[in-house]
């Protein structure tokens, strides 16, 4: 994952309407902290960087480098547990 | 004891036929009949008190699912409910036509069983000519929005080809490799003596796997239960009697793991008849092996008993004849030297008994 990928949800995983979790083939994946509003901006369109900018709008006062950074580390371990292609 | 936690999965087995015969098929001996298999009103009902109770994954298994014209029908009603559906299929019957409408109705996750890497060994284990069919499947399943799984049953008959199964699993670019050991429940128990793998196969088989998970890392994900006939500590069953799952069989009966159906003078409730919720919360099978009354001392006063609940209920009544005895796998068990009996090496010359649909 860098910062121009662009993730996309892989089918069959999918985050779950309201709870904090990511519904996989085999159970749930618990999100902490922001991780739920970041999957939330996934839509296989926009680059991690183009999420990141529209996030950063959110969180005053954040930031966007080391939120660039940290969003990165996020989608790379999501990517590398298969909930994410791209 | 009344149940402290939720339950997280429904499994429904929504028929006994099928159209393969495999040696390990768990399903009881006893089938039940397809007259007696509940109607899609009476699931789509009990999928909206799963989804009602938190539970967030549905499993729809057999038998073959597929033997069911409803399927699709049944897969809406879970989506509509709100569940994750998951299907477990041989493949057979299946046509790229029937698996467009399953997605579209809602299918989100498919497994597909493979008894071996080689052709006729396949054949053989699954008493049926399914392998060449179930591998021009996968091309048509990877058209599909799905994630897909390609499960791999293993046993003595094909341990020793672990790593060709894996290569073959691999070579179909599944999500994900699921590597399970044969129960010895319904029609496995009646193969045993083919099925359990030997002391020396098992030591070969852990390397492997392990091998595996780390060359596939970030890949495909692989999970993998082995036996633990040769462990000294049980695991715990399906997560803890009454702890995580709920099984109903065709007819809708409620169990609390695919083989409590062989535990002596049990009375299972029917979703026909109770809720989920009743069932999961009061239903005396469901309290019957929770928490630690029903235990010997032995498991009472034992550290493990938060992490095993006392082991497979199943497995100490069909080796010990009494459901209430400390699991044979545990060393602490008197009857631990059943195990060695068991792990004894049979004869190869005894014939498969396969089941008939
Ligand atoms: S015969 Fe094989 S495919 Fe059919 S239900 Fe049994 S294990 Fe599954
Ligand atoms: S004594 Fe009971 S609780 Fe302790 S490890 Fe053995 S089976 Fe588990």
């Amino acid at each position: 994952m860098t910062p121009d990928s662009i993730p996309q949800m892989t089918p069959g995983y999918r985050l779950h309407p309201t709870q904090d979790v990511v519904l996989i083939p085999e159970g749930v994946l618990e999100l902490s902290g922001p991780s739920r509003d970041v999957l939330l901006e996934v839509d296989g369109k926009r680059t991690v960087r183009e999420i990141v900018h529209n996030l950063a709008a959110k969180y005053e006062g954040a930031d966007e480098n080391e939120m660039l950074d940290d969003v990165v580390a996020l989608l790379g371990r999501l990517a590398e547990r298969g909930v994410l292609q791209g | 004891m009344p149940a402290t936690t939720r339950p997280q999965s429904l499994i429904c087995e929504v028929t006994h036929r099928c159209p393969l015969h495999c040696l390990y098929c768990s399903n009881p001996i006893e089938m039940q009949q397809s007259a007696a298999e509940l109607p899609a009103e009476v699931w789509r009902r009990v999928f909206q008190e799963a989804a009602a109770m938190g539970i967030l994954h549905l499993h729809l298994t057999g038998g073959e699912p597929l033997a069911r014209k409803d399927l699709a029908e049944l897969i809406q009603a879970g989506h509509e409910a709100g569940l994750y559906v998951n299907m477990v299929t041989s493949g057979v019957g299946m046509t790229e036509e029937r698996l467009a409408g399953l997605v579209q109705a809602g299918l989100e996750h498919l497994q597909l069983s493979f008894q071996d890497a080689d052709e006729a060994r396949a054949n053989y284990i699954a008493g049926t000519r399914a392998h060449a069919w179930k591998l021009g499947l996968v091309p048509l399943i990877k058209r599909q929005r799905l994630a897909f799984t390609v499960n791999l049953v293993v046993h003595r008959q094909n341990l020793d080809c672990l790593e060709e199964m894996i290569a073959l699993a691999e070579s179909l670019e599944p999500n994900r490799i699921e590597i399970a050991h044969v129960q010895y429940y319904g029609w496995a128990l009646k193969n045993r003596s083919l099925l359990m793998p030997t002391e020396e196969q098992v030591q070969y088989a852990l390397p492997v796997v392990e091998a595996a998970k780390t060359r596939l890392r970030g890949k495909i994900h692989l999970d993998a239960v082995l036996p633990d006939y040769y462990a000294n500590f049980p695991k715990a069953c399906v997560g803890g009697w009454g702890r995580q799952m709920i099984l109903i069989d065709p007819a809708g009966r409620a169990l609390p793991c695919h083989s409590a159906g062989i535990l002596l003078g049990f009375e299972f409730d029917n979703v026909r008849e109770k809720s989920l919720s009743w069932i999961w919360e009061q239903s005396p099978a469901f309290e019957r092996f929770r928490g630690d009354a029903w235990m010997s001392e032995t498991c009472r006063s034992c550290d493990r008993k938060e992490r095993d609940f006392g082991g497979c209920r199943c497995q100490a009544f069909l080796l010990t004849g009494d459901m209430e005895a400390i699991d044979p796998v545990c060393t602490y068990s008197p009857q631990h030297g059943l195990m060695e009996e068991l792990r004894k090496p049979v004869g190869d010359e005894l014939l498969p008994i396969y089941r008939n649909s």
